[in-house]
C-alpha cells in the first residue's frame, strides 16, 4: 500500500491526476503544463519503482492482485483486475521510465498547443500502463483502445506534412485487428463465464476446439501492433509523421503492447494453436528481420530508417516469442525493453537534429562530429547498442534469442537462427552507413557549421537511457532474474500442452 | 359470401393502392391510393368481425378512419406549404434535398 | 369489464395526462405571452423542460410499476417496468430537445412547437405500454403526426417543408402496410391483445406463409420508425431538411420508440416464430448496417452524416434483437440509452454550428477546438462514442450488442458488425479530423450559446461518460426492463 491505495491502481491513474491539473491550467501558461507533465510522470515512475521493490521475483505468478467487481453483464462478471508479473513488470517500468523522458525531449520542440500535447501525453501514459496491467480481457480491452485515440491526435495534430493520413491509418489498422481481438474475448467470455485471464486459463479447455481461430483473432490485433510483416506498412507512416515524443512511446511502449499481448493470452490461453501456428509466425518474424534491414538500407531519411529498422528489431522479439523456448522468451522479453531503450534514444536524436536543421534527409547533414562532439559520442553508443554490439544491451537480447531459436524444437531448424544472424550484420551495415552519412566525414553544408551541440536537457534526457544501455549489455542478470520465474511457467504450460498433442 | 371474397377484394385494394402510391406523381392521386390502402385493412377488419363475432374489428375501423382523416389534414397542410414556395406539388419536383 | 376506474389505472398513465396537461399550458402562455415574442423566447422551452423533469420525477415516485407489472384500460395498456424505461428514454429526450431547441431562432418562440413536442412524447409513451393493436396504431399515430409537422415546421424553408412531406409520404405508406398487416393478424386469431396473440400464434393452426406475411407486413411499419434499411430513404432527407433539434429527436426518441415497439411485439406476440423473424431481422441489421456506413462515407453534409450513421446504429442495435435472447433485449435497451445522450449532444452542436456559421457542411467545423476548445472536445466525446470507443458511452453499448449475438452462436452477424464499425469509425475520425487537424475557416470565432443549451449539453456529456464506466444504474433499468418483457 502506499498513501493507504494499492500501489497498481496508484500507478495507472496517478498520470490521469495530472492530466486533470493540466485541463484547469490555461493554455498560455506553457511552462506550468510542462512542469506538471513531467513532476506528474516522474511521480509515476517513483511509485513503479515502489512497486518494483514490493515485487517478488523470485514468484513466477501474479503478484500486487486488485481486484474488485465493476459490471455483471448477464451473470459474467467484468472486473477491474490488476496485477503484475515477471512478463508485465519490466514493460511497465519502461512506459512509467521513458515517458518522463518524451515529455522533457518535447520541451522546446512543442512550442504550439502544448496543453493539449501534455494532456494527451498522460492521458496516453495511463492507457498503456493499463494495457500491461489488466488481467480481465474487457478491462484489457478498454485500455487497449484507449491508448488509440491520444496517440491519433498526437500525431495528427502535432505531426509533419503528412500527418493526417498517417493519424488516420495508424488508427484504423490498429482498430480493425482490434475489433475481431474483442469478438473472440466475447466469444471466450460467455463460454468460460467470466472474462478473468486467471480463470479462462484454468478453463481453457472449454475452449480448446476453437482456439485457432481465437489464435488467429489476438495474433491479428497483436501482429498489427507489434507489427509484423506483412501488417507493418502503418508504421512507418506514423513514425515519420509523429513528432519525436511520438516516436519516442510509439516505438518504446506501443509496439511492445503488440508483442506483451502474445505474451500475455496467445500462448498460455491457446498453447496448441500457438505450437502449430509457432513455424509460420516464426517465419514471418524472419522475412520482417531481412525485410526491416534491407528497406533500412535504402532509406535516405533518418528517421524512415530508424522506423524500418523497428520492424527488423521486432522481428527479433517475435522470432523470440515463437521460439517457445526458456531462452528465446526471455530474450524476446529483455529485446523488447531493449529496443524500447535504443530506438527511442535513436529517435531523440534524430529529434534533436531535426530541431536544428528541419530536415531529416541523410544528405543534408556529414561532419556533425566535429560541430557536436557530444551528441556524435552519445549516438555512437546508441548506435552500437542498436546494432547489437557485445557490452551493450542489443547483443545480450539478440544473443539469447538466436540461441532459443536454435535450439528451439517447436522451429527443429538451424534455418531461422541462421537468417536472423544476417539481419544483424544488416543492421550493423545501415547503422554504420547512416552514421558514417551523417557523422563522420568534413563538414559539406555550410548551415550545419553553427549547429550547437547538446544543452543540458538534451543530455538529461538521454543519459537515463544510456545508463540502463550499458547496464544491461554489462550485468543483464538482475534483469533476467525479472523475467525469468514467469517465462518458466509460460514455457512448462506451453510444453505441457506440446506434450498431450505428441501423446 | 364466403370469406376469400372479402380478403380478394381487400387484397385487390391494397396492392391498386400500393402501385399508386409508388407510381403516380400527382400528391392528391397519391393521397387517395394511401386512403385505397387504409380501407383495404379496414375491409379486413370488418370482414373479420363479423366472421369472429368479435367487436374489436369494428372498433379499430373508426380509429383507422379518424385517423386517416388526421393524416390527410397534416399533409395537405404541408401540400400547401410547399406550393406557396413551388408553385408546383409534383413529387419530382422535390430534388432540394439530394446528396 | 367493469367499470370502475381503480387508483392503478390512474398511475399506469400518469405520465401521459401529465404530459397533456403541460401542453395545454404551454399553449395558454404562448397566448398570453402574444405579444412578447422574447418571453416566448426564454421561457416556452424551459418550461417544457422543467415540466417534463417534474413528470418524470413524479412518475418515478408514484408511478413506478411493481413486479411483473398488470394490464390497465381493460387490457389496453400494460403498466410495467419497460414501459416504464422507455416512457424515462422520450421524456428524457424531450426534455433535452426543448432545451436544444432554445438556440434555433425560429423554433424558440413558437408554443406550438413545443405542444407537438409534448404531444409526440406522449404517443411513444404509450407505444411502449400499449398492450392491445388498436392502441398501439393510435400511440404511433400520436407520434408521428405531430413529427410530420415537426419535420416541415420552418414552411418558409422550402428544404424544411420539402422533408415534412417526405417524412409524411414514407410514414403514411408504412404504416398503411403495417394496418394491413394488423388486420390480417386480428383476422387470423380473432384478438387484438397482443399477450393474447402469443398463444394463438402458437397454437399452430395457422395457414401456412400467412404468419410469414403477417410478420413481414408489420415490420415494414417498425422499420420505418427504426430507420432500418431498406426503409431508411425518408432518413437522409428529413433530417437534412428538418430544423436540427427535430432531427435529433427522430434520431433519438422515435428510433427508441420503434423499438421499443418491436421488442415487444416479436418477443411476445410472435415468440413462437423467432426462428423465422430473428432471420428477417439479421439480414434487415445487415443492410442497415451495410448501407448506413458505406453511403455515409460520401457525405459532405454533417447532417446527411449523422442521418446514415443513425441507419447504421439502427442496424447494430437489430443485432440485439435479432439475438432474440434476454442479453439481446437488455442491450437494446441500454444501447438505446447510450445512443439518445451521444446522438443528442452530436445534433446540439451541430444546431449551434448551423445557427453560427449557417452551414451544415462538415467543412464549417473546421478548426472547431481552436474556436471553442469545450465545443472540440464535447464533440469529440460524442463521436468516439458513436464509433464505439472506450471508456465512451458507445463502447459499452456495443460490446452488449455483439456478447448478446456471440452468445446465441450468432457470429457471422458480429463479424458483419466489426468491419462495420471500423468504417463507421473511418467517416467519424475524418469529421474528427476537420474539427482538430484542419485550420478554422475565420480565425477566432466566438459561440455564445444560451443558457438552456449549455446545461443539455452538459448533461448529454455527463451521460456520454457516465454510461460509459458508471454501468450499474443504467445496465439495472435496461435489466428491469428485460425481466418484463421476458417474464411471459
Amino acid at each position: 500500500m502506499i498513501f493507504g491505495l494499492h500501489p497498481l491502481l496508484l500507478v495507472t491513474f496517478l498520470p490521469l491526476i495530472g492530466f486533470f491539473i493540466i485541463l484547469f491550467l490555461k493554455a498560455e501558461q506553457k511552462n506550468a503544463i510542462r512542469w506538471t507533465a513531467l513532476l506528474t510522470s516522474l511521480a509515476t515512475f517513483g511509485v513503479s519503482l515502489a512497486m518494483l521493490a514490493l515485487f517478488d521475483p523470485a514468484r513466477g505468478d501474479l503478484q500486487l492482485v486488485y481486484r474488485t467487481s465493476w459490471l455483471r453483464v448477464g451473470g459474467i462478471s467484468i472486473d477491474f483486475y490488476l496485477g503484475v508479473d515477471g512478463l508485465s513488470i519490466l514493460l511497465v517500468m519502461l512506459t512509467t521510465f521513458l515517458t518522463p523522458i518524451a515529455i522533457l525531449s518535447t520541451w522546446s520542440a512543442v512550442e504550439e498547443r502544448v496543453k493539449g500535447f501534455m494532456a494527451f501525453f498522460l492521458l496516453l501514459e495511463t492507457g498503456m500502463i493499463g494495457v500491461f496491467l489488466a488481467l480481465d480481457l474487457v478491462l484489457f480491452y478498454i485500455f487497449w483502445e484507449f491508448t488509440l485515440v491520444p496517440m491519433y491526435f498526437l500525431i495528427g495534430v502535432w505531426g509533419g506534412e503528412r500527418r493526417v493520413y498517417a493519424a488516420v491509418k495508424f488508427f484504423l489498422f490498429t482498430m480493425f485487428g482490434s475489433l475481431l481481438m474483442l469478438l473472440a474475448i466475447l466469444v471466450m467470455g460467455l463460454q468460460v463465464g467470466s472474462f478473468a485471464w486467471n480463470d479462462l486459463l484454468a478453463q481453457r479447455q472449454l475452449f480448446a476446439q476453437t482456439q485457432l481461430w481465437l489464435f488467429l483473432a489476438f495474433a491479428l490485433a497483436f501482429a498489427i501492433k507489434v507489427p509484423m510483416f506483412p501488417l507493418h506498412t502503418w508504421l512507418p507512416d506514423a513514425h515519420v509523421e509523429a513528432p519525436t515524443a511520438g516516436s519516442v512511446i510509439l516505438a518504446g511502449v506501443l509496439l511492445k503492447m503488440g508483442g506483451y499481448g502474445f505474451l500475455r493470452f496467445n500462448l498460455p490461453l491457446f498453447p496448441e494453436a500457438s505450437l502449430q501456428a509457432a513455424p509460420y509466425m516464426a517465419v514471418l518474424a524472419v522475412i520482417g528481420i531481412l525485410y526491416g534491414a534491407a528497406v533500412s538500407l535504402m532509406q535516405k531519411d533518418v528517421k524512415k530508417l530508424v522506423a524500418y529498422s523497428s520492424v527488423s528489431h521486432l522481428g527479433f522479439v517475435m522470432l523470440g516469442i515463437f521460439a517457445l523456448t526458456q531462452q528465446g522468451l526471455a530474450g524476446g522479453v529483455l529485446q523488447m525493453i531493449n529496443h524500447g531503450l535504443s530506438t527511442g534514444a535513436l529517435f531523440l536524436i534524430v529529434g534533436m537534429l531535426y530541431e536544428r536543421r528541419h530536415t531529416r534527409e541523410m544528405s543534408a547533414y556529414g561532419g556533425i562530429w566535429k560541430v557536436m562532439p557530444i551528441l556524435g559520442a552519445l549516438t555512437l553508443i546508441v548506435m552500437l547498442s542498436s546494432a547489437g554490439l557485445p557490452g551493450l544491451n542489443g547483443f545480450v537480447g539478440e544473443f539469447t534469442i538466436l540461441l532459443g531459436a536454435f535450439g528451439s524444437q517447436v522451429l527443429n531448424s538451424p534455418y531461422f537462427a541462421g537468417a536472423a544472424t544476417i539481419g544483424v550484420i544488416l543492421a550493423a551495415v545501415y547503422l554504420l552507413v547512416m552514421f558514417e552519412r551523417v557523422f563522420l566525414g568534413p563538414v559539406r553544408v555550410e548551415a550545419n557549421l553553427s549547429l550547437k551541440d547538446l544543452n543540458a536537457r538534451e543530455v538529461i534526457t538521454l543519459v537515463p537511457l544510456l545508463v540502463l544501455i550499458f547496464w544491461i549489455g554489462l550485468y543483464p542478470a538482475p534483469f533476467f532474474n525479472l523475467i525469468n520465474p514467469s517465462v518458466e511457467r509460460l514455457v512448462s504450460l506451453v510444453q505441457g500442452a506440446a506434450m498431450l498433442a505428441i501423446h | 359470401m364466403p370469406m376469400s371474397y372479402y380478403l380478394i377484394l381487400s387484397a385487390a385494394m391494397f396492392a391498386i393502392g400500393v402501385l399508386g402510391v409508388i407510381l403516380r406523381r400527382n400528391p392528391l392521386v397519391v393521397f387517395m391510393s394511401l386512403e385505397l390502402m387504409f380501407n383495404a385493412a379496414n375491409l379486413v377488419f370488418v370482414a373479420f368481425s363479423a366472421y369472429h363475432q368479435i367487436l374489436d374489428g369494428d372498433l379499430f375501423v373508426f380509429f383507422v378512419m379518424t385517423t386517416a382523416a388526421a393524416e390527410v389534414a397534416v399533409g395537405l397542410a404541408l401540400m400547401v406549404a410547399i406550393f406557396r414556395a413551388k408553385r408546383t406539388i409534383d413529387l419530382d419536383e422535390m430534388s432540394m434535398l439530394k446528396g | 369489464m367493469s367499470s370502475a376506474f381503480t387508483p392503478e389505472m390512474w398511475r399506469s398513465i400518469f405520465p401521459e395526462i401529465g404530459l397533456l396537461i403541460l401542453a395545454i399550458v404551454l399553449l395558454v402562455f404562448d397566448l398570453i405571452w402574444l405579444k412578447q415574442p422574447q418571453m416566448r423566447a426564454r421561457w416556452l422551452g424551459w418550461m417544457t423542460s422543467i415540466g417534463i423533469v417534474l413528470i418524470m420525477g413524479i412518475s418515478a415516485g408514484i408511478s413506478m410499476p411493481q413486479g411483473q407489472g398488470s394490464v390497465e384500460w381493460g387490457g389496453m395498456l400494460r403498466f410495467d417496468a419497460a414501459g416504464f424505461v422507455f416512457r424515462m428514454i422520450f421524456m428524457s429526450a424531450a426534455a433535452l430537445t426543448a432545451l436544444f431547441a432554445s438556440q434555433f431562432e425560429a423554433l424558440k418562440k413558437r408554443g406550438e412547437f413545443y405542444a407537438l413536442l409534448l404531444i409526440s412524447t406522449l404517443g411513444m409513451n404509450l407505444m411502449a405500454s400499449a398492450a392491445d393493436l388498436i392502441l398501439l396504431f393510435l400511440a404511433i399515430e400520436t407520434t408521428s403526426l405531430p413529427l410530420y409537422v415537426m419535420a416541415g415546421f420552418l414552411t418558409r424553408d422550402d428544404r424544411s417543408v420539402e422533408a415534412g412531406i417526405k417524412y409524411f409520404l414514407f410514414g403514411a405508406i408504412t404504416s398503411a402496410v403495417m394496418l394491413y398487416g394488423f388486420s390480417l393478424i386480428y383476422g387470423l386469431t380473432g384478438t387484438t391483445q397482443i399477450y393474447e396473440l402469443r398463444s394463438a400464434f402458437q397454437a399452430g393452426n395457422l395457414p401456412v406463409g400467412l404468419a410469414e406475411l403477417v410478420i413481414v407486413l408489420v415490420l415494414v411499419g417498425f422499420g420505418f420508425k427504426i430507420s432500418a434499411a431498406p426503409f431508411h430513404f425518408w432518413a437522409p432527407d428529413v433530417y437534412s431538411g428538418a430544423p436540427t433539434p427535430v432531427a435529433g429527436f427522430l434520431s433519438t426518441a422515435s428510433k427508441a420508440a420503434g423499438f421499443a415497439v418491436l421488442l415487444r411485439v416479436l418477443q411476445i406476440a410472435f415468440a413462437g416464430q423467432g426462428s423465422l423473424w430473428t432471420v428477417l431481422i439479421a439480414v434487415l441489421a445487415t443492410a442497415s448496417m451495410l448501407i448506413g456506413n458505406y453511403l455515409a462515407l460520401a457525405q459532405r453534409s454533417i447532417k446527411r452524416l449523422l442521418a446514415y450513421s443513425s441507419i447504421a446504429h439502427a442496424g447494430y442495435i437489430l443485432i440485439g434483437v435479432a439475438a432474440d435472447s434476454e442479453l439481446g433485449t437488455l442491450s437494446v435497451i441500454y444501447y438505446l440509452i447510450a445512443y439518445l445522450v451521444t446522438n443528442l449532444a452530436a445534433f446540439g452542436i451541430v444546431n449551434l454550428i448551423e445557427s453560427r456559421v449557417g452551414s451544415d457542411e462538415i467543412s464549417a467545423l473546421a478548426g472547431l477546438n481552436r474556436r471553442s476548445a469545450g465545443l472540440g472536445l464535447a464533440m469529440l466525446a460524442a463521436l468516439l462514442s458513436l464509433g464505439g470507443i472506450p471508456p465512451f458511452a458507445g463502447f459499452f453499448a456495443k460490446l452488449l450488442v455483439f456478447a448478446a449475438a456471440v452468445e446465441r452462436g450468432l457470429i457471422w452477424l458480429v463479424l458483419v458488425g466489426v468491419f462495420n464499425a471500423v468504417v463507421g469509425l473511418y467517416y467519424y475520425l475524418n469529421v474528427l479530423k476537420v474539427i482538430y487537424l484542419h485550420p478554422p475557416v475565420e480565425e477566432k470565432e466566438v459561440f455564445p450559446p444560451t443558457p438552456a443549451w449549455r446545461i443539455a449539453l452538459w448533461v448529454c456529456l455527463a451521460g456520454i461518460l457516465l454510461i460509459g464506466f458508471w454501468f450499474a444504474p443504467w445496465y439495472s433499468l435496461a435489466q428491469a426492463a428485460t425481466s418484463a418483457i421476458w417474464i411471459y
